[in-house]
């Protein structure tokens, strides 16, 4: 446990550049992921009620 | 060293009103000779009855009245400099028998120095990382809020069927309350548009920077000097001229002559293929 802080905080926190970068970088992925997880919980969620489940049962694709 | 031991000798001596720089006691205008008062052999609330405790006894001092040389004092014992007393205020040994012990706390100390730094720094991180989220999205959202929304963009789209206009017309639309020329050019014009020395215009644009098709061109018909609809197929150019100033536009609808400082602005436009027809907007 020590070590993996150790680890951490050499290669992260010690130079502010690279701390601040890494947290912007890391706001950016979290974003893009909890996007993506709540749209996927959300369809999970209501499945068989949205249109993208149902079209095929009313649309024919010619 | 008998001698020395003698004069250390420990003797009650009266109390000094001051000390003198020097150290030595100063007790002026005391009367030595003092005694009890004659008849006040009584106890009325004063202490019991017996010599003065500030007069020292006879056999450590005695002032007598001698006729030849006066008052004479003597002193048998060294007294002791006193020296200018200073209390001592500042201690470090007293308390720490005063006060009670502090409680031990190295149970509520981390084990690691190093495992607290690093989750320290890692929760600080994870705040900060939060913090830039919420900010990015709260500007997001807030900018999405200007965005036309969909049916307003649904609406400003205008769709011609192409295959209604025959080559070499012009064909006039409204589109957002602005008229909109669509040209279907002849081979002729394309080549006429696409081999002009496009880089010594006034601005400078290349005929394929202005069309997506070739044989279809797309404009808005507002004269780019005050706004007129320029007329077509007319003009120096074989374009458009606009009555109002003169300015007259190619077939590439770029600004040959007159005033107009800018070529006719090319909106955005998409061909469906599929359905023949050409989407503004």
């Amino acid at each position: 446990m020590a070590g993996f802080a150790n680890l951490f905080y050499n290669t992260v926190v010690k130079r502010n550049s690279v701390y601040v970068t890494s947290i912007f970088a890391g706001a950016f992925a979290f974003g893009v992921g909890f996007d993506i997880g709540i749209t996927s919980f959300y369809d999970s969620w209501n499945k068989g009620k949205q249109w993208k489940d149902i079209r095929d049962k009313y649309v024919q694709d010619s | 060293m008998a001698a020395i031991q003698l004069a250390k000798k420990a003797v009650s001596l009266p109390p000094t009103v001051r000390t003198l720089a020097s150290g030595v006691p100063s007790a002026p205008l005391v009367n030595l000779s003092v005694r009890e008062l004659v008849g006040h052999g009584h106890a009325h609330g004063h202490g019991a009855v017996g010599p003065r405790s500030d007069i020292p006894p006879q056999w450590v001092s005695s002032v007598t009245a001698s006729s030849t040389s006066g008052l004479v004092s003597k002193s048998f014992a060294n007294a002791r400099t006193t020296g200018v007393f200073q209390k001592r205020l500042l201690h470090s040994t007293l308390p720490a028998q005063i006060e009670p012990q502090v409680p031990d706390f190295s149970h509520y100390e981390a084990k690691s120095d190093a495992t607290n730094r690093g989750v320290s720094y890692f929760m600080i991180g994870s705040l900060g990382l939060l913090s830039a989220s919420v900010a990015k999205s709260t500007v997001t959202e807030f900018l999405t809020t200007m965005a036309a929304s969909a049916d307003v963009l649904a609406m400003a789209k205008v769709e011609i069927e192409l295959g209604t206009i025959p080559e070499g017309k012009n064909v006039i639309i409204k589109w957002r309350g602005k008229p909109v020329f669509i040209r279907h050019r002849t081979q002729d014009e394309v080549q006429e548009a696409r081999s002009t020395n496009w880089k010594a215009l006034r601005d400078p644009q290349s005929d394929e920077a202005r069309t997506k098709k070739p044989e279809w061109l797309v404009m808005v018909g507002v004269c780019t000097h005050l706004g007129c609809v320029p007329i077509g197929e007319a003009g120096d150019y074989g374009g458009w001229f606009c009555p109002c100033h003169g300015s007259h536009y190619d077939i590439s609808g770029r600004v040959r002559k007159g005033p107009a400082p800018t070529n006719l602005e090319v909106p955005q436009h998409d061909f469906d293929d599929a359905n023949g027809l050409l989407v503004i907007g």
